[in-house]
C-alpha cells in the first residue's frame, strides 16, 4: 500500500472526517432556527428578565434535538422528505391543509427575514432599496446557480457567523457565578408576563419549517442508511448550537440591558441600545449577527416551502437540479423571494401586524406537524425497524405534548390579546 | 357481469356505501384489488370495511357499481373476513398519491386520481389522474372548481396518462415509472397521443387538444376516428380549427371538414389560406369514398422536357410539401398525365436525359369516381405505393396513397381501428 493509499484510507476511516461530511441539514436547520424573530425574541428575554430564563434554553435544547433527530430520521430511512410522506400517508385533504398553512406561515416568515437584512444594514448606513434587492439576487443566485455541495458549505460558513454573539456575550462580560446560579436555580416567577414570554421562546425555536428543510435537505444529500449515525450527531449537534447562540444573545442583553431597565421590542432596538453602554464594535457585533441570521434564514425558508410543495405534488425538486430539470421547484424558490424582499420594499408594511400573524399560523402548524410526525415515525410499513424504540417513545410523546400545550397556550393568549 | 356504466374515477367510489341483496349496508368501500391484464389490469374484487372488520368482495359477486349506488349480490351474513395474499396490489393502498417518475427516475408529478374503465366487458384501470382536475375531484369540489374557473374563462384540463405508459407495478412500491422520458411526454407520437385521447371523456379531450401545439393538433386529429374529429373541431374556436385544417395535408382536412355540417366547413374553409382552402374546396366536391375522395393533391409532377439533373434539384425543393416522393408524374402544360418516373428510376439514369426518354408509359389511372374498394385492389394488384386520379379528359388531379386504403388491404382482424371512445 502506498503513503498516498494509506492517508487516503486512513481519511475514509476517519470517524471525525465522516462526521464532517455528514454534518450540514440538522447543523444548517438548528442555525436558521435563529432567524431574526428568534434573536429579537432572545433580545427581549435578556433585556426583561436578565438572566431569569437561561434554565428554559436547557429544556429546548432537549426538545429540539428529540424533534429534530426524529426529522433526520424519517429522511434517511425513508429517503423521502416530509411532505412526500404526508402526501402519500395522509392522502390530498390533509396535504393540502398543512400545505397551506406552510406557505403562508414561511411566506410571513420570509418577509421578516428580509426586514432583519433591511433593518440590519441600516444601522450602517445602507438604504433598504439598496439592501434588500441586493441580498435577494444573492440569494437567489447562489441556490439557483450552486450545486448542493457549494450551498451547503456556504451555509456553513454562514452559520460560523453566529459565533459574533458568542463575542458579544462575551464583550458584555457577565458575572459568570451569577449566571451559574441563576441557571442552577432559576428564580421562576408564576405571572402572566414571565410565562407569555417563556412559551414565545420555545414557539420561535422549534417551527416547523427547520423540520421540512432538515428532511428534505437530508434526501437532497443522498444521506445513506449507514450513515444515519452521524447524521443524528448533525441533528444533535445542530440542535445544541442554536440554543448555544442563543444563550449568547440572553446573556448579552442580560448583562448590558437589563441592569439598565432598557426595555427593547426588536433586535435592531437592542443593537442600537448597546451602542452607549458596550461601545461601537459590540452594537455592530449585533448587527451583524442579525444581518447574518437573516440572510441565512431567508435561504432556508424559500428552499424548506419548495421542497415541501414539491414532495406534497410529485415534482422534480433539488439543488442540483436546473429551471428546466425542477421548473416548479426553482419556480417557487424564486416567487418567495421576489414575494419576501418585494413586500419590504413597499412603503408603510404591518410589520409587527405579519409578524404576530406568521407567528400563529406557525402556533397553528407546528401540533400538526409534531402529531403527524409522531405516527409516521412509528409507522413499521414507513419506518421499518426504525421506528422509535419504547424509551424514545415516552420521550418524544412528552415532548411534543409539552410543546404542543406551550404552542396552544401561545396561540390562545396571542389571540386574546 | 355487473351493471357497469361509463367511466368512474376511484376518487368517486371511495368511501362510498356497499349494499347487500337486501339493500343493507354492509360497510364502506376503502379499497379495490388489480388482478392481471394487459395493457389494462382488471379489478378483480373490492374491499369493504365495517367498522374494524374488513371483508372481501369478488368482482362477480357485484351487482350494481357506479358513482351512486354499490351492491352486491349477496347477503351480509354470507360476506367472509378478508384474507387477501399481501402480493395482491391495492389500488388505493399501493398506487393512490405514489409518485410517477420517467424512465430517467426524474420526478415527474403525483397520481391524483386513477380512473377506471371498461375494456372488453371488463372493468379495468385504464389511467391514472396527475392534473389540478384530479385534486378537486379527490376534495369534492371537481363542478365547483370548474365553475369557479370558467369566471377567469380558464377551462380546467384534463391530465390523464394511460395505463399502459406506466410499467407494471407491484405492491408496496414506491413509485410508478412512466416508460417515456419526460421530454417525450411532450414529444410523443401523435398516434399515441390520439389512443391518450381516447381515453379520456369528450370535454377533457378537446381541453388537452388546446393545449397541443398547431402540427401536433393537426397529426393527432388525422388519427382520431371522424365523429371525434367533428367533436373536437366543434369545441375549438374557428381560428384555432383553421390553423390545424391548413397544417393537414390537404386529403385529410377535407376528410374533416366532409363530416362538418356544410354551415361550419364552408365558415372554416373562408378562413383558411386561400391555396389550402382552394385544394380543399377541390377534394370536397367528391364523394368521400371514392378515389376523388380519398387522394391528396399534393404530388410531383414535372414537365417532360426537363433533365434530370434538374428534376433531382427541383425534387428535393419540393419534397417537404408532398406526401409521398416515391413517383414522379410526368404531365404537359396543361397538367395531361403522359407518364410516371420512379424515384429509383430517376437516380439511377444519367444525369443529362430528359425525362421523356425514360418515363414509363402509358400510366395506369384511376377515375374520379372509383370506389375505394376498387381503388384498394388496384393498387394491391399493380403493387404501387400511389396511384393517380385522372378526370374524364386525362387531367391528373391527384394521387391516392397506399396508406388511405392501407384498411382494406389487410385481413379484416388486422385492421388498424381508427380510435374511438
Amino acid at each position: 500500500m502506498s503513503v498516498f493509499e494509506r492517508i487516503k484510507s486512513y481519511l475514509a476511516n476517519n470517524r471525525f472526517l465522516v462526521l464532517l461530511s455528514v454534518i450540514g441539514p440538522g447543523f444548517i436547520a438548528g442555525n436558521a432556527g435563529n432567524d431574526a424573530g428568534g434573536i429579537a425574541t432572545y433580545s427581549i428575554v435578556g433585556a426583561r428578565e436578565g438572566y431569569g430564563m437561561l434554565w428554559a434554553l436547557l429544556l429546548i435544547t432537549f426538545a429540539l434535538a428529540v424533534v429534530q433527530e426524529m426529522s433526520a430520521r424519517m429522511g434517511v430511512v425513508t429517503g423521502k422528505g416530509f411532505g412526500d410522506l404526508v402526501r402519500e400517508q395522509f392522502g390530498v385533504r390533509v396535504t393540502l391543509a398543512i400545505m397551506a398553512l406552510f406557505v403562508f406561515a414561511n411566506l410571513t416568515v420570509t418577509i421578516a427575514e428580509f426586514a432583519g437584512i433591511a433593518a440590519s444594514m441600516e444601522m450602517f448606513g445602507v438604504h433598504k432599496n439598496i439592501s434588500v434587492p441586493v441580498s435577494a439576487v444573492i440569494v437567489w443566485f447562489v441556490v439557483v446557480k450552486g450545486n448542493f455541495k457549494q450551498v451547503e458549505r456556504f451555509f456553513i460558513v454562514i452559520s460560523l457567523v453566529y459565533f459574533t454573539y458568542v463575542v458579544s456575550g462575551f464583550l458584555a462580560n457577565p458575572p459568570w457565578q451569577e449566571v451559574a446560579s441563576q441557571i442552577a436555580m432559576p428564580r421562576i416567577r408564576f405571572d402572566r408576563d414571565y410565562f407569555l414570554l417563556f412559551i414565545t421562546m420555545v414557539g420561535t425555536t422549534v417551527t416547523p419549517y427547520m423540520q421540512f428543510y432538515l428532511q428534505s435537505a437530508v434526501v437532497d444529500k443522498g444521506v445513506r442508511i449507514e450513515e444515519y449515525p452521524y447524521a443524528k450527531y448533525d441533528a444533535y449537534v445542530g440542535a445544541f448550537m442554536t440554543v448555544f447562540i442563543a444563550f449568547f444573545i440572553v446573556l448579552c442583553t442580560g448583562t448590558m440591558l437589563h441592569p439598565a431597565g432598557i426595555v427593547v421590542d426588536s433586535a435592531e432596538d437592542a443593537a442600537k441600545a448597546l451602542e452607549p453602554l458596550a461601545g461601537h464594535f459590540a452594537s455592530h457585533l449585533f448587527a451583524i449577527g442579525l444581518l447574518n441570521a437573516s440572510f441565512l434564514a431567508a435561504f432556508v425558508l424559500p428552499l424548506a416551502t419548495a421542497y415541501g410543495l414539491s414532495e406534497a405534488f410529485g415534482w422534480e425538486s433539488g439543488i442540483n437540479k436546473t429551471f428546466s430539470e425542477a421548473p416548479q421547484f426553482l419556480g417557487f424558490y424564486t416567487a418567495f423571494i421576489a414575494i419576501g424582499a418585494g413586500v419590504i420594499m413597499l412603503p408603510g408594511v404591518p410589520l409587527i401586524k405579519i409578524m404576530f400573524l406568521s407567528q400563529t399560523v406557525n402556533g397553528i402548524l407546528l401540533p400538526i406537524v409534531l402529531i403527524i410526525m409522531l405516527r409516521m415515525v412509528n409507522d413499521k410499513e414507513v419506518m421499518g425497524e426504525y421506528v422509535n424504540s419504547k424509551r424514545m417513545n415516552v420521550v418524544s410523546w412528552i415532548t411534543v405534548a409539552i410543546l404542543i400545550l406551550l404552542t396552544l397556550l401561545l396561540l390562545v393568549t396571542s389571540v386574546l390579546a | 357481469m355487473p351493471f357497469f356504466a361509463g367511466d368512474i374515477f376511484v376518487s368517486e367510489v371511495y368511501n362510498k356505501p356497499v349494499l347487500d341483496q337486501a339493500g343493507e349496508e354492509i360497510g364502506k368501500l376503502k379499497d379495490l384489488t388489480l388482478g392481471l391484464g394487459d395493457p389494462f389490469p382488471a379489478i378483480t374484487s373490492f374491499i369493504v370495511q365495517s367498522g374494524k372488520q374488513s371483508f372481501v368482495v369478488l368482482w362477480d359477486q357485484v351487482n350494481l357499481f357506479n358513482r351512486r349506488v354499490i351492491s352486491v349480490n349477496l347477503l351480509k351474513s354470507a360476506l367472509h373476513a378478508s384474507e387477501l395474499s399481501p402480493s395482491e396490489v391495492r389500488i388505493c393502498r399501493d398506487l393512490l398519491d405514489k409518485q410517477i417518475v420517467d424512465i430517467n427516475g426524474a420526478k415527474l408529478v403525483r397520481v391524483n386520481d386513477l380512473k377506471l374503465g371498461d375494456v372488453n366487458g371488463k372493468i379495468c384501470l385504464i389511467a391514472v389522474d396527475i392534473g389540478l382536475r384530479g385534486i378537486l375531484r379527490r376534495l369534492n369540489l371537481e363542478s365547483r372548481g370548474e365553475r369557479f374557473l370558467s369566471v377567469f374563462h380558464y377551462r380546467l384540463p384534463a391530465s390523464l396518462i394511460g395505463w399502459h405508459y406506466l410499467q407494471p407495478v407491484e405492491p408496496k412500491l414506491s413509485k410508478l415509472t412512466l416508460t417515456v422520458s419526460r421530454q417525450k411526454v411532450s414529444q410523443m407520437h401523435p398516434a399515441d397521443l390520439a389512443e391518450i385521447m381516447s381515453e379520456v371523456s369528450q370535454k377533457e379531450r378537446s381541453a388537452i387538444f388546446g393545449t397541443l401545439d398547431v402540427e401536433t393538433a393537426a397529426d393527432t386529429l388525422h388519427e382520431l376516428e371522424p365523429s371525434v374529429q367533428a367533436d373536437i373541431i366543434d369545441d375549438l374556436t374557428k381560428e384555432q380549427a383553421s390553423d390545424i385544417l391548413e397544417q393537414m395535408p390537404p386529403d385529410e382536412a377535407a376528410d374533416v371538414l366532409g363530416d362538418l355540417p356544410e354551415k361550419k366547413a364552408e365558415e372554416l374553409i373562408s378562413l383558411m389560406e386561400k391555396e389550402e382552402a382552394q385544394e380543399v374546396k377541390e377534394l370536397l366536391e367528391h364523394e368521400e369514398d371514392s378515389a376523388g375522395g380519398l387522394m391528396t393533391t399534393e404530388f410531383l409532377s414535372f414537365p417532360p422536357d426537363m433533365s434530370v439533373d434538374d428534376a433531382i434539384k427541383e425534387l428535393r425543393l419540393e419534397a417537404p410539401d408532398v406526401e409521398t416522393v416515391y413517383y414522379l408524374y410526368i404531365t404537359d402544360d396543361q397538367e395531361r398525365l403522359l407518364g410516371v418516373l420512379t424515384l429509383k428510376d430517376l437516380i439511377l439514369a444519367r444525369p443529362e436525359v430528359q425525362l421523356r426518354d425514360i418515363m414509363r408509359s402509358p400510366v395506369k389511372t384511376l377515375p374520379l369516381n372509383a370506389e375505394q374498394q376498387d381503388v384498394a385492389e388496384f393498387i394491391s394488384k399493380y403493387n404501387l405505393l400511389a396511384a393517380p386520379v385522372v378526370d374524364e379528359d386525362g387531367f391528373l388531379r391527384g394521387i391516392v396513397t397506399v396508406d388511405d386504403v392501407v384498411d382494406f388491404l389487410l385481413p379484416p382482424a388486422s385492421r388498424k381501428k381508427r380510435r374511438k371512445l
